[in-house]
């Protein structure tokens, strides 16, 4: 078996040298110089005693030395942040790794699934902390938990799996075999073996894309667990061994899913969703002369409607060359559904640049399938079933007694729903997003919006812009034509004729969210972070559903404002997207003042607006 | 600045006590510096120098538990690769796939049965490979790489894996306990790490500066406790056996060498083999006429022939063949394969 060092080992008997100097010396000296005092005079001491056993072997290279004792600092550092993941009943296990300081663990969907959504995770401060689940990605076999009764969780250090390359050294840390009864971390040390390693669904549904490889003895119990780099910086996700016949012990393959792709999906799993992958809407095969190219090409894929024709070459995606099918599916699968990634490909007429909308990998009814099978899955296991788990999962969408808040912290932190882990987590973040906004609310009354007007212009036209929202409908002005939307009806049909009208819809759900808030508006799910082009941040993304049509409403993660309102009429047509490029404050509000309409990647109308007056009726009233 | 007594002795204590921490290599005071990777080199550019070294390679398999694929390490200029013999190889031409994605055809120059070694070729390929230095002094505790398509992870262009390890031992693999199912019986570097995996036979195992010092070898298990050993062959036994298949006649000087005119028969020496229903049937003894020729060399029923006179026979066809080049009048040598053990029998008329 080749598990190399063990840090624990290392860590305590180079502690215990320490401690017991300084533990004899303290007795009779306790102030701290007199201890430093001390300390001089027993290292040296320490080094003494040993040293003649030493003698009969050649002094260590000071290089190899520096590099021993980076490397256990680094496991050191790794070791802080690594997470055992066991059952609400102490019992069964996998690993994790925290990555927030209030206490976001990542862990394998495998690992998180046979425990229902209440679990407890140990740190190697010796303590259980209750958890929850939060979202779950059963394709990309990843899940997010929640850790409670901390605010100063030990974060792991994220570092760039882009650059890791085979050759490099790396670790692994967790809970292999169910080991760390005492709550410390094993670690097992090796080196990358290959990196941007595909492998296929299994016998399963899971899909490892573009995963790291490594000899680092990853074993049963290290599933979900954290493999770091020299620096002690968190690369990848151990999930999956190579076994084939030599049974369920390592064979010197194991493989982390990146951390590139599971930050892409972190905020998603955040969420508390079940969280999807993504399909590009067409297919590719390599062609006789080795390009891959379009095989099959769905005609209402956004794709499509970038011009990605069948026999196109496919040159580039994301930031990755494409020059073989698996690379393709590679990069695929690192990227959640909806995101809008970068695509260059080749047809007759050259190279076009471009970006595309990536569609769902699964219906909504598959995930529940598997979902629902993997339920099947941990009700089959001949494992003891805890009575109050299953009594949770029917009752905890009431609100629970204030008594229970009290004995269990984890009592009103999950809420069942259909498409979701845990829906307490969706409201979680939407409220999040809310509330960075709550010094930008409008006035509202009964849930009525108040009446409110602007005025600007459009500069490429030079005409007038000026509109009216109230709670009757719209009435706007582009120039000298005057038009009329009423306020939920005929907006699926005017997203699909890409009218103008599409920024008034922008404006009243920007309305909308400022004064009755998301909730108050339709359906809403906060979906995680996707880019938005030319944007390079991640925005916070959250699902609203508006009468006939739905939306996409991008906000800043810091300070939660509109960045973007995207309107979907249906699946096959271009969206409107509304772009709200610039904000004044006024009395202590932010106000949008330039807002850009665009359908596909091209620009059609630019608006600014100068002024606002917010007509608020039932103070008018009073007056 | 006005400082308290205990302050200034603290400082130069405090200073005293780091300067003889970090000269007693201890933890305190270590910080990682993270613009760079490690005082630990990284092996990236090790692995880029030697990729290039190494082939995927494809033939006949497919079944359960035979894999159809297995690693090969490319030897100088001429495009030979060195592989381990196996049922992989059972084809016309063997499929190549280099570091570079290339697809290319290989022929089967030679084996070298004792050693379970066997030599290919391509043709114009423009690839380079390892220098075989049999000078390098491998000892146990040595770190080594072994770079192979274990379970044919990489596929085209992508890397072979990597796998980092020691030699645990120099020692000739008869030494292991229990049986296995090697012909092989000298000797190996026995390793720490799990290199030995399906199609992993073959591949390169190299030190820290890159070199080759061994191929590896095929999946070796302990019957008894059921352990899995890893292993490589030393260069000093590949290089025989290349030398060994480069010196003896090929399959392809088989073609221009002249038929006898009273040859051997299988009828004439008591011979009966399975008969030939593919297009490479093992030469597999069926039966042994009593008192023939071949009863009284000792050939029994079951014998694998896999060489005659030190050429390779890979089929029943190659050793009628061969056969039919030699005299009736001469006496031959067989090497079969019987069980797990390699024989040589001298076939006298």
């Amino acid at each position: 078996m080749e598990t190399t060092t063990i840090t624990s080992i290392v860590d305590s008997s180079t502690q215990r040298v320490g401690i017991l100097c300084v533990g004899i010396l303290c007795v009779g000296i306790p102030s701290l110089p007199k201890v430093l005092v001390a300390l001089c005079i027993a290292l040296p001491a320490c080094h003494a005693a040993f040293g003649q056993e030493e003698n009969s072997f050649p002094q260590p290279n000071t290089k190899v030395l520096e590099a021993q004792n980076e490397r256990i600092e680094a496991m050191r550092k790794a070791a802080r942040s690594t997470v055992s993941v066991h059952g609400s009943d102490g019992q069964g296990g996998g690993s994790g790794v925290c990555i927030s300081s209030d206490g976001y663990v990542l862990t394998n969907f495998h690992v998180s699934s046979p425990f229902g959504h209440r679990m407890r995770c140990g740190m190697n401060d010796g303590k259980m902390y209750e958890s929850v689940v939060a979202g779950i990605d059963p394709t990309g076999d990843l899940a997010v938990v929640k850790m409670f009764g901390r605010d100063d969780f030990p974060a792991a250090e994220l570092g760039d799996s882009d650059i890791v390359r085979a050759g490099n050294w790396c670790f692994a840390a967790g809970n292999p075999f169910v080991l760390a009864t005492n709550l410390q971390p094993t670690i097992t040390y090796g080196i990358v073996s290959g990196v941007r390693r595909y492998q296929y669904p299994s016998g399963t549904f899971l899909e490892y894309s573009d995963c790291i490889q490594t000899d680092a003895a990853i074993n049963p119990g290290n599933s979900g667990g954290p493999l770091f780099n020299m620096r002690g910086q968190l690369i990848g996700i151990n999930g999956r061994c190579s076994f084939e016949k030599r049974g369920r012990v390592n064979v010197g393959v194991g493989y982390a899913i990146s951390i590139k792709q599971a930050m892409n999906f972190y905020w998603q799993l955040r969420s508390g969703r079940v969280v999807d992958h993504a399909t590009l809407g067409f297919t590719v095969a390599t062609d006789t002369k080795g390009r891959v190219s379009v095989s099959n090409i769905l005609d209402n894929s956004d794709a499509f409607r970038r011009g990605i024709r069948f026999g196109d070459e496919i040159l580039r995606i994301g930031d990755r060359d494409i020059a073989t099918t698996n690379q393709l599916k590679n990069i695929v699968g690192i990227f959640p559904d909806q995101w809008r990634i970068p695509i260059r490909f080749r047809n007759e007429d050259g190279i076009v640049d471009t970006h595309i909308r990536l569609q769902s990998l699964h219906l909504a009814s598959e995930l529940e399938e598997i979902v629902a099978g993997e339920n099947q899955k941990q009700k089959d296991a001949p494992k003891k079933k805890l009575p109050q788990q299953e009594g949770e999962l029917e009752e905890e969408k009431s609100k629970p007694s204030p008594k229970e808040t009290t004995k269990d912290v984890l009592a009103n932190k999950y809420t069942a729903k259909i498409g979701y882990s845990n829906y307490y987590f969706n409201r979680l973040e939407l409220e999040r997003i809310v509330a960075m906004q709550s010094a930008n609310r409008l006035p509202t009354v009964d849930n009525a919006t108040a009446t409110w007007k602007w005025q600007g212009d459009l500069p490429a036209e030079n005409q007038r812009f000026s509109g009216e929202w109230s709670d009757t409908g719209l009435t706007i002005q582009f120039g000298d034509q005057t038009d009329t939307l009423h306020p939920t009806q005929g907006w699926l049909q005017t997203t699909k004729k890409q009218s103008p009208l599409t920024i008034g819809m922008a404006l009243r759900i920007w309305q909308l969210w400022h004064s009755v808030g998301p909730y108050g508006i339709g359906e809403a799910v906060y979906l995680g972070r996707n880019p938005v082009i030319g944007v390079g941040e991640l925005q916070d993304c959250t699902k609203l559903t508006v009468g006939e049509v739905t939306c996409l409403i991008y906000t800043a993660p810091e300070n939660g404002q509109i960045r973007v309102v995207e309107v979907f009429a249906d699946g096959q047509s271009e969206p409107a997207e509304i772009y709200f490029e610039k904000y004044t404050t006024e009395n202590g509000k932010s106000l949008p003042s330039l807002i850009r309409l665009q359908f596909g990647l091209e620009t059609k109308l630019i608006a600014k607006i100068d002024s606002h007056s917010f007509l608020d009726r039932p103070a008018k009233e009073g007056l | 600045m006005a400082q308290s007594a205990t302050g200034r002795f603290l400082v130069p204590l405090v200073l005293s006590a780091m300067f003889l921490c970090s000269a007693h290599n201890s933890l305190w005071g270590v910080t990682l510096d993270p613009s760079r990777d490690s005082a630990l080199t990284s092996q990236d550019t090790l692995v880029d120098r030697v990729q290039e070294k190494v082939v995927k390679l494809f033939g006949a398999g497919g079944a359960k538990g035979l894999e159809s694929y297995q690693s090969g390490v490319l030897i100088g200029t001429d495009g030979y690769i060195l592989t381990s013999w196996s049922t992989v190889l059972d084809v016309t031409s063997v499929r190549v796939v280099a570091y570079d994605g290339r697809r290319l055809n290989a022929t089967v120059v030679g084996v070298d049965p004792p050693n379970e070694i066997a030599l290919l070729k391509v043709d114009d390929a423009g690839l380079t490979g390892f220098e075989i230095d049999t000078t390098l002094g491998i000892r146990p505790g040595q770190r080594v790489f072994g770079i192979s398509n274990l379970f044919g992870i990489a596929t085209g262009n992508e890397y072979c894996s990597i796998q980092k390890g020691v030699v645990m031992a120099v020692a000739p693999l008869t030494q292991r306990r229990g049986k296995t199912k090697s012909l092989y019986q000298g000797k190996v570097y026995v390793l720490d790490v799990m290199t030995n995996n399906p199609g992993a036979a073959g591949g390169a195992l190299i030190d820290i500066q890159g070199r080759l010092i061994g191929i590896l070898g095929k999946e070796i298990r302990d019957e008894q406790a059921g352990i899995w050993l890893n292993y490589a062959l030393p260069l000093d036994v590949v290089q025989v056996s290349m030398d060994r298949i480069l010196k003896g006649n090929t399959s392809a000087d088989l073609e221009s060498t002249k038929v006898v005119d009273k040859p051997h028969r299988l009828g004439d020496l008591g011979l009966t083999l399975i008969p030939d229903v593919l297009a490479k049937t093992p030469a597999f003894v069926d039966q042994i006429r009593k008192g023939s020729i071949a009863d009284r060399s000792g050939i029994q029923t079951n014998d694998l022939i896999l060489l005659t006179n030190d050429q390779r026979i890979d089929s029943r066809k190659s050793f009628e063949r061969v056969l039919s080049t030699l005299n009736r009048a001469d006496s031959f040598e067989l090497l079969v394969q019987r069980g797990q053990e390699l024989i040589r029998i001298q076939v006298r008329p």
